[in-house]
């Protein structure tokens, strides 16, 4: 096989992953497992006792797997101006992520030292925060860009 | 870029929802096309000249922005 053939493999193969969507029913199983994560979240932060760390641990994971298969589900009718809105979408939620991640610890931490004399140490964000404000933020402005296109 | 899809669509005598599905795309495409908010594809160009049947240049030119 020459390097033009192994090129052009790789470059249909890229394709395949970047276009990647799933079905449109899908919308609704991620919305419904998301709903279910921040119910079952409200359940365990006051009807239950004892040690549910792992609990909650396992439902930040669900909620954001909901999400995500939300954000890569179709439309009803997907066309290049929907395709071009939801890249437009994730560019958008990939750079405010980044300025959230960088700005956020610092508001913590004045915050929690403008309330609290002396406040709590520099802390920075954990994966969940800052995945599940990335998945907001790109559902929110897609949804949003469709509405004004 | 400025377009005349609607004075073609009106020739048609089609509304935008049948010349959405025509050539695959949503109303509301169509919709950001006529007002000049979308710019579309070479490829839904090329549908939209062979729907018309008129070269593509005839209701796609270019404004003083371009």
């Amino acid at each position: 096989m020459d390097t033009d053939k192994i090129m052009d493999c790789e470059r249909k193969r890229l394709n395949k992953i970047t276009r990647f969507r799933l079905p449109n029913q899908f919308i609704t199983i991620g919305l419904l497992i998301a709903l279910a994560s921040i119910l079952m979240m409200f359940v365990r932060a006051f009807a239950m006792d004892g040690e549910t760390v792992w609990l909650k641990l396992l439902l930040q994971k669900t909620l954001l797997i909901g999400m995500l298969v939300m954000s890569l589900s179709k439309d009803k009718i997907e066309d290049e101006m929907t395709i071009s809105l939801r890249a437009q979408s994730y560019a958008i939620a990939f750079i405010v992520g980044v300025i959230y991640a960088l700005v956020m610890p610092y508001v913590e931490y004045g915050v929690s030292n403008v309330v609290h004399s002396g406040g709590e140490a520099y802390k920075d964000l954990g994966d969940f925060q800052v995945l599940l404000f990335m998945l907001m933020i790109q559902l929110m402005f897609y949804h949003t860009l469709k509405r004004y296109r | 870029m400025e377009n005349t899809i609607k004075v073609e669509r009106a020739i048609l005598n089609i509304t935008q929802d049948e010349l959405a599905k025509k050539i695959g795309v949503s109303r509301q495409t169509i919709n950001s096309i006529e007002a000049n908010r979308y710019v579309p594809s070479t490829v839904l160009a090329l549908k939209l000249s062979e729907l018309f049947n008129k070269p593509v240049n005839d209701f796609f030119k270019l404004s003083a922005e371009d």
